[in-house]
């Protein structure tokens, strides 16, 4: 059994698996927590795009 | 009359038995810390996040790194991983156990299945810190 994934669906579930834990371990209110997961997952999602566009731009 | 600056206290170390259980379960079973320290739900989600990593890792044929010298780049890379899949706790041991062992291959695919592998364990260091804080009355 394996699994075959693209970039974008590797990078994204390392995104969420990542941002629950960090929005876990560094919040001590559960509204916080979540606000900071999210926040975590958009910085990642923004990045993924970003960098993505950059490189695909880069390369011409 | 200027404001005195408080000098910020230095927080002194709490007795080992009241932290190194949750450290240590924290570290064998992924959320087992928390679930110890009856905070349930946030040992489940730290569970299922890490282990899910972890597995996407293997489904992913990652590679696990063993420690090897030679220059410090290879040493520190190869040495780094290793701590970082040893930190996963019973996931690594028992993948190590039942016999897994992913040659590093070219590809993707493998490559980002090593590093779910590695940050694994690196997510399961965090949560041992918040276990660890929690049971020395640091955070709640």
């Amino acid at each position: 059994m394996s699994m075959n994934l693209s970039h974008f669906e590797a990078a994204l579930l390392f995104s969420l698996f990542t941002s629950v834990v960090l929005g876990i371990v560094t919040k001590s209110t559960d509204r916080q927590r979540l606000h900071y997961g999210a926040y975590v997952f958009a910085c990642f999602m923004v990045a993924l795009f970003g960098i993505g566009w950059i490189m695909r731009l880069g390369h011409g | 009359m200027a404001k005195e600056i408080e000098p910020k206290r230095k927080q002194s170390m709490p007795p080992i038995g009241a932290w190194a259980p949750a450290v240590a379960l924290g570290w064998l079973v992924p959320g087992g810390g928390h679930l110890l320290l009856k905070r349930t739900g946030r040992g489940l989600l730290l569970g299922a996040s890490i282990t899910g990593m972890f597995v996407c890792g293997l489904l992913m044929r990652g590679a696990m790194f063993q420690p090897q010298s030679g220059d410090l780049l290879t040493t520190l890379i190869n040495t780094g991983g290793f701590i970082g899949d040893v930190c996963s706790g019973i996931l690594y041991l028992l993948t190590s156990w039942l016999g897994y062992a992913q040659a590093d291959m070219a590809g993707a695919v493998h490559d980002y299945g090593t590093k779910f592998l590695v940050t694994a364990g690196l997510l399961n260091v965090l949560a041992m810190v918040d276990a660890f804080e929690i049971a020395a009355g640091r955070k709640d």
